[in-house]
């Protein structure tokens, strides 16, 4: 039974979840970056990145229109609907879930990317610790909201 | 052995009439917490089984049961 109302919690956490979708997408590209100007300081991604520098304030204005365009409402921290979300034993049961895997993830992935940015790159001491430091923040974030996502799916 | 929880919320909330949008307010939860104890996907705690209880007017054995599965 697939029973649709229109609860403020529902409204929230269907917000929730889309801006979950867009914060996964900009990790990833956050992290692409970071790990393409590490690997290549010089390449094209940094060429790309000191022209597009205006678009960084453009970005955050969108992000904080976004953010108010909730239907009028907004994410009240004291709000019944919120506390009713963040206390959700099915959320945190599913994060819980998340971080989990998303630890081991990043546990496990520890070896393949030292031996991709080691011996593949052959990059400097000080660069290839922030290709690890950059990567790895990457995989165990995107890790985390991907899993969540998936298994906080109707 | 495996053992499997059972629930019946599905039927006591028909034969109260109740959406799961409802039995999500008159418990104090989510209504997807309420779909996934429904749907089995989450097993909830003694609080929340408590709470789902109270809110359909019977004790928890009613709603919930241990089914044996030997092999």
């Amino acid at each position: 039974m697939n029973d649709r109302t229109e609860h403020p919690s529902e409204i929230l956490q269907r917000f929730s979840r889309r801006n979950l979708y867009v914060v996964l997408v900009i990790v990833l590209l956050l992290g692409a970056t970071g790990i393409a100007l590490t690997v290549s300081p010089q390449g094209a991604v940094a060429r790309s990145s000191q022209r597009a520098a205006w678009f960084i304030p453009v970005a955050i204005a969108i992000i904080a229109g976004v953010q108010t365009s909730l239907a009028r409402r907004r994410w009240d921290p004291k709000s019944e609907e919120v506390q009713l979300i963040l206390n959700d034993e099915w959320r945190r049961t599913n994060m819980a879930r998340a971080s989990r895997a998303a630890l081991v993830t990043v546990l496990v992935a520890q070896t393949p990317l030292a031996w991709t940015f080691g011996f593949l790159t052959e990059l400097p001491p000080v660069r290839l610790a922030f290709a690890m430091a950059i990567s790895t923040i990457t995989l165990g974030l995107a890790t985390l909201l991907a899993l969540f996502l998936i298994f906080d799916r109707e | 052995m495996t053992e499997t929880l059972r629930n019946a919320i599905k039927v006591e909330r028909a034969r109260r009439d109740l959406t799961q949008a409802d039995l999500a307010v008159m418990a104090g939860v989510t209504r997807r917490s309420v779909n996934a104890i429904e749907t089995g996907r989450m097993v909830p705690s003694v609080l929340l089984a408590l709470k789902i209880a109270r809110a359909l007017g019977v004790t928890v054995e009613t709603i919930f049961r241990l089914d044996d599965a030997s092999g």
